[in-house]
């Protein structure tokens, strides 16, 4: 793939923003970026809205419309959806578009508004991203990982206690975000000892639910400053729901898109320094690890607890920004905050958070219980 | 959004999954329930694996504590599903109890 220039990129602060509009979200991430970006407002040609539940939860099925009007802009505007994964395929979407030559430069934004309504509605709009059968069922998500989850533990050992170690290493990242929702240190202990939502995870496994916008500009020019580009966006799709899987303990669509990544920025995942990985759960982190090829299968669980991936570790350091779990998440804005969390560790702004000497990121967005997921490699 | 049409449409695959046995392969509990079950919570959902080789995920009912396990015998019956929608038809679907 051609290289796709990130001019800029912004996040609004994620969490229960209940005196904050949609439409105050999106217009003060896209100042902020082009601020940054140095560009006048007029020289984005298109807009790439990343969201799930506008229609659902906002009663709000123009996006694309909706937002550039408020932003002052009559371009192609257009919503993208892939459930959690929404924000990431909008960014894939994006340079895509840029690929094609029709534009040079174009404005990605991810924006969801969820804490308006109780829980059980959203719960309720969240499973739209499920099948009729897992609707049925009663099921929710923190059900359908709950089942990832058992038949991880059953197949690899897994325990509750690494699952724990995931959440307590994202909230030690998130208490260096400023952004994040949620930045209070946690132990293993407040973990394990959470009320249960769907056995064996507990509240303090599951990513919470989270109002918050991200916007990034990309382009072919090349940006004045550091330049940091995306070399490598790839994307895959499986099954819908959970029992046509032939893995539960493996997302297939997540280790396809990886592997296809790889292969399109020509690097081998040990390159990577440091990731944004789709923890909604603390056991997806787990999975993805062993999705991503950072660890052998089985294995990552054990390595995570040992804080391989925590922010000093050995490893490849993984949900600097607190991850879904801590930084909160906002479904639509997930995979575009990702890519904004990765561009500035290249920048080498990140301030308490900077991985030292990051040279290549990655992040992996995921929709649904696996049905969608998102690659995006990015480098210096 | 349930629809009295789509209910009545999917009613008619319900018997091809009914009286199938099958072994339990992952299994929860849900306590935080989605709208339309909240009623039921905490209730088990489980995943398994039918004899025609095929995975089916719905709740299990009338079980006992030791049968909530990987590898118990389970087969698919008849249960109301959720709570009434608007309309007033009640949604009928399948569910496991212990073999």
């Amino acid at each position: 793939m051609k290289d796709i220039n990130i001019l800029a990129g912004a996040t609004s602060s994620f969490g229960e923003l209940w005196g904050v509009s949609p439409r105050k979200l999106v217009s003060d991430v896209t100042a902020e970026a082009l601020k940054e970006s140095g560009i006048k407002r007029h020289e984005i040609e298109a807009i790439f809205v990343g969201n799930m539940l506008s229609s659902s939860l906002g009663s709000q099925d123009h996006l694309g419309a909706f937002f550039s009007e408020e932003l002052g802009l009559d371009v192609p505007a257009v919503k993208i959806e892939a459930a959690c994964a929404s924000g990431g395929m909008a960014v894939h979407t994006a340079c895509l578009a840029v690929l094609s030559g029709q534009y040079e430069t174009v404005l990605v934004v991810g924006v969801e508004k969820m804490t308006d309504h109780k829980p059980e509605e959203v719960a309720s709009a969240l499973m739209a991203a499920g099948t009729d059968g897992e609707r049925e069922a009663g099921a929710t998500f923190p059900t359908l990982y709950a089942l990832i989850a058992r038949a991880h533990m059953a197949k690899y050992a897994t325990t509750e206690l690494q699952m724990a170690a995931v959440s307590v290493k994202n909230h030690f990242h998130a208490s260096l975000n400023s952004h994040a929702q949620f930045k209070n240190p946690i132990t293993e202990e407040m973990v394990l000892k959470s009320p249960v939502v769907a056995s064996p995870l507990k509240i303090l496994d599951c990513s919470p639910i989270t109002d918050g916008a991200a916007s990034l500009i990309l382009s072919r020019r090349k940006s004045g400053g550091k330049n940091i580009a995306i070399t490598a966006s790839e994307a895959a799709t499986d099954s819908l729901g959970l029992a046509q899987r032939e893995s539960l303990t493996s997302l297939k669509a997540a280790a396809e898109a990886a592997k296809k990544a790889y292969r399109s920025a020509g690097i081998l995942p040990n390159d990577i320094n440091v990731a944004e990985v789709h923890d909604c759960f603390s056991i997806a982190e787990i999975i993805a690890m062993e999705d991503l090829s950072f660890f052998t299968k089985g294995t990552a669980a054990k390595n995570i607890a040992s804080g391989m991936t925590r922010l000093g570790g050995k490893g490849i350091i993984v949900n600097t920004s607190g991850g879904l779990k801590a930084a909160g998440h906002p479904v639509g804005a997930t995979g575009v905050k990702q890519v904004v969390e990765i561009l500035q560790q290249l920048k080498g702004i990140s301030g308490a958070k900077q991985v030292s000497g990051a040279k290549i990121g990655l992040t992996h967005n995921v929709g649904g219980s696996g049905a969608t997921a998102v690659v995006h490699i990015l480098k210096k | 959004m349930i629809s009295p049409v789509k209910i009545w449409r999917n009613q008619k695959k319900i018997r091809e999954v009914l009286n199938q046995s099958g072994k339990i392969i992952s299994f929860t509990r849900v306590f935080m329930p989605p709208a339309g079950f909240e009623n039921q919570a905490p209730y088990a959902v489980v995943l398994v694996k039918l004899a025609s080789g095929r995975n089916y995920i719905a709740q299990l009912v009338d079980f006992e504590e030791k049968h909530l396990k990987i590898g118990q015998k389970v087969i698919t019956v008849l249960r109301r599903t959720r709570s009434p929608s608007e309309e007033g038809i009640i949604p009928y679907g399948v569910k496991f109890k212990p073999l």
